[in-house]
């Protein structure tokens, strides 16, 4: 059970710098992503103040294209993935009734690589030349003409990508070999699932993604034509690679956001999870079916008929399990005794928003359509609907979820609401008419458009700097909750089942030291 | 105060499972690197 007696600890900047305490590094992985998620939003601002009007106002070309390179890199590496990372360092002993991660050291190094990697990356800004500038996809022939900016993106790539697969390692090394006695692969809580999904998806991708940015790098720097089609390379080839990992990535990106909705929807629906070992079937299906459908992100680079085939159904595939996902949340609603706190504000947001996402998801898998839809903002509005109301949705339910248990004190709830509302009516403002620019053939990625598209474009900057802006409601309720407030008891919703909430609010500095036995 | 050891077969445990996964990420390094150079 919990231990409160053993949590002497160095104070000041070394507890942090040296720190091997799961809850320590869980922290510093959601501090990092929050301040990662300002600055890759102060980019997204950059772009649709560009777009609010047609022309080139206020940023020129090339720093729009930096732009729009960063924040996706930004958000997808800095933002999203190690938020998810300090969910798991904080949740994962904690329900699985361990002491700690598996690997405290390696944990830490895990975590210090990222600002590092943060830095050079944001570095690129200040050098001349500017930052990559050719997409976060970083397709050659631009990713190898850029500039020096181009090789420290590289670079910093690499230690994201060693910092993922670290990350990964201790995931699976903790879940299979720190379980309490009792718990049984099947009795795991959701969240555990999918992050053991997740970190074998990182170790199986990440690598790939190494691998062919040291492609690049050797196109570069060192006379190879890997992907220079004069010197008998292919361009094409990159992107079959890059989407080897880039497609199981999404799912790197969504998979945790299922777990967390899997803890809260029971929780606040006050029923068990419906369906949790199809919910554990459906999301290793997700995991292995992320493997057979890169293409489907480059059929108009010219596939043979039978490729494209291949690619539209096995993606058209992957709607079955989701769809297992969403039935099963709305079932677990069902007749519940349900209340609407924060988090389950967000989590039944997610799973209609990202329930669009995921039919504009299917709507690109067609591969005709998609020769239509290919590079327009129909993609932008799709993959956002997955990424911001799916992921960055469920890191903040999930924020609001278990900060009671982290900080030992209640949010402020009025805030909470006010902070679900304006970011619901923002996100949806922002990015709904982009669906509509997209199908009208506005194409992503150009600082300047056609006249008749300035009306939806106006629309969405305005919801985008609503959307922006009313997170810093959420950074005050985070504050409010650290600094104080109402004090939190150890179970801290009533409808919550688990380890984590056998543990005393805040959870101590050490737990489970003597492993808890599960019957 | 420093956690309660681990009981070494659970630390032995830890360590292969890592090493073995560590060894599966650089050999998907090394072979994506090896299908670009064929």
């Amino acid at each position: 059970m919990a231990t409160a007696h053993h949590d002497e600890h160095p104070a000041g900047l070394m507890r942090w710098l040296t720190s091997t305490n799961h809850k320590d590094i869980g922290t510093l992985y959601l501090v990092f992503a929050l301040i990662m998620f300002f600055i890759g939003g102060a980019m997204a601002l950059v772009i649709r103040a560009e777009l609010f009007q047609p022309g080139l106002q206020i940023v020129n070309p090339q720093f729009f294209n930096s732009m729009t390179t960063m924040h996706a890199l930004v958000m997808i590496f800095g933002g999203v993935m190690p938020a998810f990372t300090g969910f798991a360092n904080w949740q994962i002993p904690l329900m699985i009734g361990a002491p700690d991660m598996a690997l405290p050291r390696l944990n830490n190094w895990s975590f210090w690589l990222l600002p590092f990697a943060f830095t050079l990356l944001l570095a690129t800004l200040l050098i001349p030349g500017g930052g990559p500038s050719g997409g976060w996809t970083l397709y050659p022939p631009l990713s190898v003409q850029g500039t020096m900016g181009t090789d420290m993106t590289i670079l910093a790539i690499h230690m994201m990508g060693i910092s993922s697969v670290l990350g990964a390692i201790n995931v699976i090394a903790t879940i299979l070999n720190m379980r309490a006695p009792g718990m049984t692969l099947l009795k795991m809580p959701l969240f555990v699932w999918t992050w053991l999904i997740t970190a074998f998806l990182l170790l199986a991708a990440m690598p790939v993604l190494a691998g062919a940015v040291t492609m690049l790098l050797t196109d570069r720097h060192f006379g190879t034509h890997f992907f220079d089609a004069a010197g008998g390379g292919d361009p094409v080839m990159f992107q079959h690679v890059f989407w080897f990992f880039g497609h199981p990535e999404v799912y790197i990106l969504i998979l945790p956001a299922f777990g967390i909705t899997s803890q809260i929807i029971p929780t606040f629906a006050r029923k068990p999870l419906f369906g949790y070992e199809s919910m554990v079937y459906a999301t290793a299906s997700i995991a292995f079916l992320s493997f057979i459908v890169w293409a489907h992100h480059m059929f108009t680079v010219g596939m043979p008929l039978a490729g494209e085939l291949f690619f539209m159904y096995s993606t058209m595939m992957i709607a079955v399990p989701t769809g297992v996902k969403v039935f099963n949340w709305a079932a677990t609603m069902w007749k519940g005794s349900m209340t609407f706190e924060t988090p389950m504000l967000f989590s039944i947001a997610f799973v209609m928003l990202f329930t669009i996402g995921g039919f504009s998801g299917l709507m690109l898998a067609i591969a005709p359509a998609d020769f239509q839809y290919q590079d327009t903002y129909f993609v932008v509005a799709h993959f956002h609907y997955v990424l911001v109301s799916g992921a960055v949705f469920s890191i903040i339910a999930g924020v609001y979820f278990w900060l009671p248990k982290w900080t030992g004190h209640m949010y402020n709830e009025t805030l909470g609401k006010w902070h679900f509302w304006l970011s619901v009516i923002g996100f949806n403002l922002a990015f709904f008419p982009q669906h509509f620019l997209g199908l009208a053939g506005m194409p992503r990625r150009i600082p300047d458009y056609a006249l008749q598209f300035t009306e939806f474009n106006q629309w969405s900057t305005v919801g985008a700097f609503l959307f922006g802006f009313s997170q810093l409601l959420f950074v005050a309720a985070v504050v409010q909750a650290v600094r104080g407030g109402k004090k939190a008891e150890a179970k801290v919703w009533e409808g919550a089942e688990g380890l984590e909430w056998t543990v005393p609010s805040p959870a101590p500095y050490h737990t489970f030291a003597t492993p808890p036995r599960i019957k | 105060m420093p956690m309660t050891r681990l009981p070494e077969i659970q630390r032995r445990a830890i360590v292969r499972t890592a090493v073995t996964l560590g060894a599966i990420a650089f050999a998907l390094f090394v072979y994506t690197f090896w299908r670009g150079v064929k």
